[in-house]
């Protein structure tokens, strides 16, 4: 009976010690530019571009970690200006996303609740070239599109239930947010 | 021969008796609204109202037809308040039409520069099926909605569609003889 015992705690260890190692997620905030989420790994902040036909060019504000083989980015583009051409400008990008690539899902999603509700799509693709798989999930408020991406590659767990972790954890209102979540800073633009 | 020919005639012409009858298609404009589309039979203006938790209450202005037990609504719902909420507004009021209901399609509309949803969904208890899209423009949510009635049964009707894509914001692009759409009942 003990050497059963023995030999069940051995292989239960050593299964730990063989799979992936895989990061602890945390949750991150940014209260400048009201939003936050939970991703695994080492997020980088970074400034991007972005290009659309209606949108014309711009400089993005852009989060990123991979862990496990799964890219993980938050991009924030900032449209002062054309607060009132959200519904389009949220629409272009959604387009993008999903142009000349296999649409496995492309849903309604809501973040918050009543009248802070904010509306956004989640949409999941299979990249072209069989180079894996893209989770987005998309949203405009206050003069900014948010975007939540996670890419894995085709070599990864497509299955993987990482990416809807990551898309999901976004929210508006300080209320939803954690608590302990670390604080990001916002990369000057040029 | 003669007789295969008369018969043939005879059956032509007791076909497009017997088919029902079809209003022509008209062009609409609204040069304040911005926009401009094509329906047939005959023009109803009427006051709605819209309500969403995040747009609240709103009137709206129906411009509304009904054919071959199709019912054809253009919709204009003016939220100038809320401009700044256009995308979830918007993503609001597509998301209430299809809500509770039989969702068939959902997908991108695109027209004149501007990015909407069309949608078509099936209505509870058989009350037919509905096609609809939604931009926001202006301020406006600007919403095309066909409705296939139970009592026409033909809810592969291509006119749905038509009367659908017929939007357009570039006013230029209508047709010269669009009548302009009259102002709503105060």
């Amino acid at each position: 009976m003990r050497r059963w015992m023995s030999a069940a705690v051995a292989g239960a260890v050593l299964a730990i010690t063989a799979m992936p190692a895989q990061a602890a997620w945390k949750s991150y905030i940014n209260k400048e530019l009201g939003f936050s989420f939970m991703a695994p790994g080492e997020v980088k902040a970074g400034v991007g571009n972005f290009r659309g036909a209606i949108a014309g060019p711009r400089q993005t504000i852009l989060y990123r970690s991979v862990e496990d083989n799964i890219e993980y980015r938050v991009t924030v583009i900032s449209y002062p200006q054309a607060q009132a051409e959200g519904a389009t400008l949220l629409g272009e990008r959604q387009y993008m996303f999903q142009d000349k690539r296999n649409v496995l899902t492309d849903t309604f999603t809501r973040v918050g609740s009543g009248k802070d509700t904010v509306y956004g799509r989640k949409i999941v693709v299979d990249l072209p070239d069989n180079k894996g798989r893209a989770t987005g999930v998309f949203y405009f408020t206050k003069g900014r599109l948010i975007f939540l991406e996670a890419t894995i590659p085709a070599s990864g767990n497509l299955a993987s239930p990482d990416p809807g972790r990551f898309i999901d954890s976004i929210a508006f209102v300080p209320s939803r947010m954690e608590p302990d979540a670390v604080e990001i800073e916002t990369p000057k633009l040029e | 021969m003669r007789l295969t020919a008369l018969a043939t005639l005879v059956s032509a012409a007791l076909a497009t008796l017997t088919a029902p009858a079809q209003a022509a298609w008209k062009s609409y404009i609204s040069h304040p609204l911005g926009f401009a589309f094509a329906a047939p039979g005959d023009l109803k203006v009427e006051k709605g109202s819209y309500r969403g938790d995040v747009a609240g209450p709103h009137d709206a202005i129906v411009y509304r037809f009904v054919d071959d037990n199709i019912e054809y609504k253009a919709v204009v719902i003016d939220m100038t308040d809320k401009a700044n909420d256009a995308a979830t507004l918007l993503g609001e009021a597509a998301y209430i039409f299809q809500d509770g209901k039989k969702l068939l399609m959902d997908t991108y509309g695109r027209v004149d520069r501007q990015f909407g949803r069309k949608l078509t969904v099936d209505l509870p208890n058989n009350a037919g099926r509905a096609t609809a899209a939604f931009y926001f423009i202006n301020g406006r949510i600007v919403s095309l909605q066909a409705t296939v009635l139970p009592a026409s049964g033909d809810y592969d009707s291509a006119e749905p569609g038509r009367f659908i894509d017929s939007i357009s914001f570039f006013t230029v692009r209508a047709p010269d003889d669009a009548i302009e759409l009259p102002a709503p009942p105060k």
